[in-house]
């Protein structure tokens, strides 16, 4: 029987079934990753790791939910002994001495991590494009870009050879590969997931979060993902749910705003349409549906463009060919280690970030971007306060499209950054937020986002259990069979 | 034409934390290199910062000792540049909103007072060491001292001259050390400081164009660093060209400050604030509790001598004008009634041999415990005063404990008076025409007798006792 | 954003801009300073910068050693380095 396709849930079950073991199952999930290596989805495999905690497991009872499960970890998050790259070729040779905390929690609680994942370097990207490690595929057409910038995780979950998979999420980066590729991503609160080991983008937006083929999968995986960490500072120290607990309660009677300022007359018909199609759906679940204003969102891409590149600025210039890392063959002197293990280490897009952050954090410019964002930062979280006052959840596409084709978005950096439009803003304000599977357009998957207010990951996995309890979009694989 | 000199300092204390600021890394000095690296004093991708309270705790205490304002919630921004002992390309440190702020600090220059004002003093992260010195065509980082908190104190520029500022320095030394923030020790680097000097015209108003010498540890060098200086921007004044604003290295081997245009070269560091630091609050309890455990400082303990110990003001000065002095007076008179006695050794002798070696306190190898010990044995008449200025130098010398001295070179003072009497008596006899002459008046001759008998006994016979003895047995 | 601007931003971060790409990133880095431009639309007039989303003070540590000597890993896995020091090119103070 094959395991390709099964969600957390299914293969648990087998597994207490004694259906497939544990050794079975990571042997069968390398079989798949192995065939599926055009997908270029992993840019390090931990095979033999992997083979020999599965049968350790065989040798002893285990009662864990995710015991044996096989995860492919996104390539941002430090594993200690094996190589952490975060896309680039800055780190094409870096040897992690500690794990991260949500790495460390997910293989306590069971979880077999089989390899990492391929990203956007240093997860500045939307569509895996800007890997040193090469373009990753959307298992739902030839050329298809993944998005990014968790764009191998996506296609290893897409693709159904792993269950699940670990993303990071700075301005869109698990919603927006989970959209193109056609499965369920949240991005939980900000502090919600420790920060430890996550290697920085940009610090004050970057959340850890599960990619999975269903939102009970995600809250599955949540629940062990979360923990109040002292070595994290914006850690929150917050009461941790049960994420599964009320997922099948019902919607009935709550409110879903839809932002007005997300102007939809801009995007597809087609996709207009699959949006339309899934609010009628939550009124059929006895969602009621308010408008909603958010003044100020439609700055948040450029508040974005300032904040994330000045934090990525400085987060980056650690990478200096001292300590760890690439350094340059031959330095002169010691301004030419830096310019050049900097300029060989880092491609054009983290060179572009950084440029920019230097830029709007020097003198002269600070108050102009880098103040006024934050200010205007604050005014878009205000604007979000407000509408939760009012509505349980808020609603949009996750994307403006489904996948594109690689190389399509021309040399112009803003027609890619454009790519996150609905995703940005949760980030900004620090709030949890999800994508799930909402239909086709020409045959290729498309996404729902749910925004939810602060700490309440739960609602959100509950308005997306009961979408995915009552439609098949979460179901259909890139093959063409229901699963 | 008559120049005035504007000097302002910037101290960089190390905080005597057992931790870093940001780490579990030590911060104990001399150990191998880069063997007291936590993963965040590396700067690893992933890592991040989580502030050690104390350090918040000893920047008040600085605070308060100088009637600052206290910012209890202070925050932490980034530096960024790039250096290889910079492990992270930024420090951490309080730029938006420093845990303390405007404060002032007494100096003394040749007995007059003169009030310093202190800008602000934050909180910031070292860096670790470069090595220039050793491998061939090198550099080597060790990264130990990477993370050291330290409190960094910035003087208004009110500073006049080198001597003020050298009092300065003292005055902030002596204050850090009392409120057993920071061991005071210049040699291994807990101190250390930045000088701005430029110099204006008399009459001007405007403050001419500074330039900034970095890392001076130690007073000698701030005065010759300062005063080079000075003359060198006459100089150039003088001869109709302009100062120039940079940063300059004291090299103390030529006596001379040369510019560092390595770190000139498009000096922006783009401070911003550390995201990954939230704002860290002192809460009121907090503060009361530091505020009424605030050690007692160099002035109070001064007065206290004064009224306590019945010591005369100079005396309490010199006594209370370092902390290690301090303890020494405190420990010794935990150990007999004369405070007196104590105050004379330590004003009197110990002074005499700092001055000697031209050191300090904490530089010699007299432990407060030895001190003490020789008192008491002084207290004890275990040995006498005479007996205990050498026992003094052998302990100045080797450091050696001194019970040991005493017992190994068989110093014990001669008390059973039966013993003197006996070798007084023998001296008499042998010695006939002396006595014959101080009895026809000779009276100066007594103190032959005395040497004779202190000579017999190598010193170890009780002064007092003696004398006793001998005129019993002459003037009989 | 002139090609002066560019140089230093250039140095300031240690990158080289090199003929093949100078031209088109002195373009997109001025593109997209004019998009985020769009900033000054808004009104922040007394608006506090929030520079982090969660609005609450640090949690902070206790002054305690917890770390362990990790010399030898770090050394043997920095690109270059000697059995004690780290290793760059002689810097010249």
């Amino acid at each position: 029987m094959s395991i390709q396709y099964k969600s957390i849930k299914n293969l648990t079950s087998m597994l207490q079934n004694k259906e497939i073991s544990y050794k079975e199952l990571i042997n069968e999930t390398f079989t798949l990753i192995e065939s599926k290596m055009d997908l270029n989805a992993f840019i390090t495999l931990n095979k033999d790791m992997a083979i020999e905690k599965a049968t350790l497991l065989d040798s002893k009872k285990n009662d864990s939910l995710l015991a044996g499960i096989p995860i492919a970890q996104k390539d941002l998050f430090c594993t200690k002994d094996l190589r952490t790259t975060c896309g680039s070729n800055m780190l094409s040779s870096f040897i992690p001495p500690y794990s991260a905390t949500v790495i460390s929690n997910l293989e306590n609680a069971g979880c077999i991590s089989v390899g990492k994942t391929n990203m956007d370097e240093f997860a500045m990207g939307s569509s895996n494009e800007t890997s040193f490690y090469g373009n990753v595929e959307n298992p739902w057409g030839k050329n298809l870009v993944p998005g990014g910038s968790s764009g191998g995780s996506a296609s290893a979950v897409s693709s159904g050879i792993v269950p699940a998979a670990t993303g990071t999420d700075t301005g869109g980066s698990i919603r927006q590969p989970a959209s193109l590729c056609g499965i369920t991503g949240l991005k939980p609160t900000y502090g919600r997931i420790s920060r430890w080991g996550m290697i920085a983008f940009a610090s004050s937006l970057d959340q850890a979060g599960p990619m999975a083929r269903t939102a009970e999968d995600c809250a599955i995986l949540l629940n062990e993902m979360c923990s109040h960490d002292n070595k994290d500072t914006t850690s929150l120290n917050e009461h941790i749910p049960d994420f599964t607990k009320d997922i099948d309660q019902p919607i009935k009677g709550m409110k879903i705003g839809i932002v007005k300022e997300f102007d939809l007359s801009q995007l597809d018909n087609e996709v207009v349409k699959v949006f339309e199609e899934s609010k009628k759906h939550y009124e059929s679940l006895g969602a009621e549906f308010i408008e909603i204003s958010l003044p100020n969102i439609s700055l948040s891409v450029p508040t974005y463009y300032v904040v994330a590149p000045a934090e990525c600025s400085s987060n980056l210039s650690r990478f200096d060919g001292v300590k760890f890392g690439k350094r340059c063959d031959d330095p002169k002197n010691l301004e030419d280690l830096y310019i050049r293990t900097r300029s060989e280490g880092f491609g054009d897009e983290v060179k572009r970030r950084i440029l920019i952050g230097s830029y709007v954090l020097s003198a002269g410019f600070y108050d102009a971007y880098y103040k006024k964002a934050q200010q205007v930062r604050r005014l878009i979280k205000n604007d979000f306060d407000e509408a939760f006052l009012k509505v349980d959840v808020l609603m949009s596409p996750t994307t403006r499209g489904p996948a594109f084709e690689a190389g399509s978005k021309g040399s112009d950096p803003i027609q890619m950054y454009l790519e996150d439009l609905f995703t940005i803003p949760a980030n900004l304000a620090g709030l949890p937020a999800l994508s799930i599977p909402n239909g086709f357009v020409d045959n290729k998957p498309i996404g729902l986002q749910l925004i939810g207010n602060f700490l309440e990951e739960n609602k959100l996995l509950k308005f997306a259990h009961n979408f995915q309890k009552t439609t098949d979009f979460h179901l259909k694989t890139p093959s063409g069979e229901n699963i | 034409m008559s120049w005035e000199t504007v000097i302002g300092l910037e101290i960089h204390v190390q905080l005597s934390t057992n931790s870093k600021l940001f780490s579990g890394g030590s911060t104990g000095f001399g150990a191998e290199p880069n063997t007291h690296v936590d993963l965040i004093d590396m700067g690893l991708p992933g890592v991040l910062p989580v502030a050690n309270r104390e350090a918040f705790y000893k920047a008040i205490r600085f605070g308060l000792a100088t009637n600052a304002e206290i910012n209890q919630t202070s925050s932490f921004d980034r530096k960024n540049y790039f250096y290889p002992d910079l492990p992270k390309g930024y420090q951490i440190t309080q730029m938006a909103m420093p845990i303390v702020g405007k404060g002032s600090i007494k100096i003394d220059v040749d007995g007059s007072e003169k009030i310093i004002n202190i800008t602000r003093a934050h909180l910031e992260e070292d860096a670790g060491k470069s090595i220039h010195d050793l491998f061939d065509g090198e550099t080597g980082v060790d990264l130990n001292r990477a993370g050291t908190p330290l409190l960094e104190i910035v003087s208004e520029p009110e500073i006049s001259n080198a001597k003020e500022a050298v009092a300065y320095f003292k005055a902030v030394r002596q204050l850090v050390t009392f409120l057993d923030i920071c061991d005071g020790n210049m040699a291994q680097g807990s101190m250390r400081c930045d000088v701005n000097v430029s110099i204006k015209k008399q009459e001007d108003e405007k403050l001419g164009t500074r330039a900034e010498i970095k890392n001076i540890n130690s007073f000698k060098f701030i005065e010759r660093a300062i005063n080079f200086e000075i003359d060198r921007q006459i100089r150039i004044i003088e001869s109709g060209e302009s100062v120039v604003q940079e940063t300059r290295l004291y090299d103390s081997v030529k006596n001379e400050t040369r510019s560092m245009r390595s770190k000139e070269e498009a000096n922006d560091y783009r401070y911003f604030p550390c995201p990954d630091l939230l704002p860290v609050v002192i809460s009121d309890n907090e503060f009361n509790d530091i505020k009424n455990n605030l050690p007692e400082l160099p002035d109070e303990k001064e007065k206290r001598y004064m009224s306590e110990a019945n010591l005369e003001e100079a005396e309490a000065k010199i006594i209370s004008s370092s902390k290690t002095m301090a303890n020494m007076f405190e420990d010794a008179c935990s150990k007999t009634d004369d405070s007196k006695l104590v105050a004379n050794w330590l004003v009197g002798d110990v002074s005499a041999l700092l001055n000697k070696d031209n050191i300090d306190i904490e530089e010699s190898k007299l432990s407060s415990n030895n001190f003490a010990t020789l008192i008491e044995r002084i207290s004890d008449k275990t040995i006498s005063g005479k007996i205990a200025k050498s026992v003094l130098e052998e302990v100045w010398e080797s450091g050696h404990d001194v019970d040991n001295i005493i017992k190994d070179k068989g110093l014990v003072q001669i008390q059973d008076e039966s013993v003197l009497e006996e070798i007084a008596q023998r001296i008499i006899n042998d010695n006939p025409s002396q006595v014959g002459a101080y009895k026809g008046g000779k009276d100066k001759l007594f103190g032959f007798f005395v040497g004779q008998v202190m000579k017999e006994t190598q010193g170890k016979a009780n002064p007092k006792s003696v004398n006793d003895i001998l005129k019993n047995l002459l003037d009989s | 954003m002139d090609k002066k601007t560019v140089t230093t931003i250039a140095y300031l971060s240690r990158i080289a801009l090199d003929e093949g790409n100078e031209d088109k990133i002195t373009a997109d880095l001025e593109n997209i300073i004019k998009f985020v431009d769009q900033l000054d639309n808004a009104n922040v007039d007394g608006i506090e910068p929030l520079t982090n989303p969660l609005e609450k003070k640090a949690q902070t540590r206790e002054d305690k050693v917890t770390a362990e000597n990790r010399k030898d890993t770090f050394l043997d896995r920095a690109p270059k380095s000697n059995e004690d020091y780290f290793l760059v090119p002689r810097v010249v103070e």
